[in-house]
């Protein structure tokens, strides 16, 4: 049984506390929500969970072992997808996502443009990214957790740039992936549309 | 084993190919190398027995010049568009990652660099042995300069400071320079220059060792 948890976390950021005393627990197939205003703090404790930063008070635990203690092995379980995409701009879309996999460390043989194709993205495979709009470098930054066999997903804004189509793909698969009881955290301003799969909530900021 | 050789040559092969599909990137380096290097006869003619004492070492300076110019590239961009954060939270270590960049880095900047020095070397007329001496010392030391180039690098990205890198890593090129010079001069008058090859070496085994895990901590540093 896979637990991701917090505990008593706090952040401090430019000498402010963004928020204290935060506490959560993930089983699997929980899908938690990560929201408040600007500022409060969502990349922040998203990149806490990775951990990109040192929370300055409390502790992040992936099944009961503090992710400091076994980063590799908390590595190997996660994927994060950040605010910047994470590709490179002079690499063509099949490169980018042959990095992303190799880098995932899942050996399976990977058709990379039937997952292109489902992401919105066909015949676009030896396509430079620097040729790609907003919208498509962002596809192609999420293709990687079409690609990933992690338990745990960490999404940072990731309908960013992406249309109505390219979100509904993404919730869809954010569903499929918690029902088969995988977890997905991630930060976001928009309503999903996610058919009454129990979302759960941090807000982070002023109650008001 | 085998798995932790595979992820290096992708991260090899992807920043080689960044490299040449970005290739102002790397041939700006070696241009400043090679008119440094010119613009050492403009000022003392071109004949003169002061400028054939000095070659080796304007050309060993030139070296540390241009270094410092391209080490940016190691980094830059992956600080951002996001891929270094993604290198970090890969699922394997962070400083065989880094020593795959390094790689890339020497065998698109240093090795050329040690073609350009040597044929620049002939042009100025470098005696044979001094050349010899001077293309074992490059050999040796411009891995060093890469790899300690990266953790200074990784410290200073970011913080808009070309110059403060600059003033960083020239000091600690120095013992580099230094027993380079001494080979140099050393074999100049026909002396051993086993010494100085021992003592680079020794600072090439110890930079290999040591500077990518230092790379990948001062990364973490960076980012968090």
């Amino acid at each position: 049984m896979s637990i991701f948890n917090i505990k008593n976390l706090q952040c401090i950021r430019r000498d402010n506390i963004l928020f204290q005393g935060l506490n959560f627990d993930l089983e699997q197939g929980g899908l938690l929500q990560i929201d408040g205003v600007n500022g409060s703090g969502k990349s922040s404790l998203l990149q806490m969970c990775v951990g990109l930063i040192q929370a300055s008070e409390g502790s992040i635990n992936w099944n009961g072992v503090n992710i400091k203690e076994s980063r590799y092995q908390f590595q190997s379980d996660m994927t994060y997808f950040g605010h910047s995409n994470g590709v490179k701009a002079e690499l063509t879309a099949r490169e980018n996502m042959k990095v992303m996999h190799a880098l995932s460390g899942d050996k399976s043989d990977i058709d990379y443009s039937s997952i292109l194709k489902q992401i919105g993205l066909a015949g676009l495979e030896d396509v430079l990214l620097s040729r790609m709009s907003a919208g498509q470098k962002r596809r192609v930054g999420l293709s990687r957790i079409f690609m990933t066999q992690s338990k745990l997903w960490l999404l940072d804004e990731p309908f960013n740039a992406l249309d109505k189509n390219g979100k509904k793909i993404i919730e869809q698969l954010i569903v499929k992936h918690c029902t088969a009881g995988g977890m997905v955290i991630f930060a976001t301003h928009q309503t999903m549309e996610i058919d009454g799969y129990p979302l759960q909530h941090i807000h982070l900021g002023n109650e008001t | 084993m085998n798995e932790y050789l595979n992820i290096f040559f992708v991260i090899l092969r992807r920043d080689l190919t960044l490299a040449f599909r970005n290739k102002s990137e790397f041939i700006n380096p070696l241009m400043f190398f090679v008119i440094i290097i010119i613009l050492f006869p403009l000022a003392f003619g071109s004949d003169s027995a002061l400028l054939k004492q000095l070659t080796s070492g304007i050309i060993w300076i030139s070296a540390l010049l241009a270094t410092c110019l391209s080490l940016e590239a190691i980094f830059r961009s992956d600080f951002e568009d996001g891929s270094i954060e993604q290198l970090t939270l890969a699922r394997y270590p962070l400083t065989l990652l880094v020593s795959a960049k390094v790689t890339a880095h020497w065998l698109t900047f240093g090795l050329p660099l040690i073609i350009v020095a040597l044929l620049t070397g002939l042009v100025l007329s470098v005696p044979s042995q001094t050349m010899l001496a001077l293309l074992i010392t490059l050999l040796l030391g411009t891995p060093v300069l890469s790899l300690i180039g990266a953790i200074t690098v990784a410290l200073t990205i970011g913080l808009r400071g070309g110059m403060l890198l600059s003033l960083l890593i020239l000091p600690l090129y120095m013992p580099v320079l230094i027993f380079s010079m001494l080979a140099v001069q050393n074999a100049t008058v026909g002396q051993s220059i086993a010494a100085e090859i021992y003592f680079l070496s020794g600072i090439l085994v110890l930079a290999i060792t040591l500077a990518p895990i230092t790379t990948a901590a001062a990364l973490r540093i960076r980012l968090s």
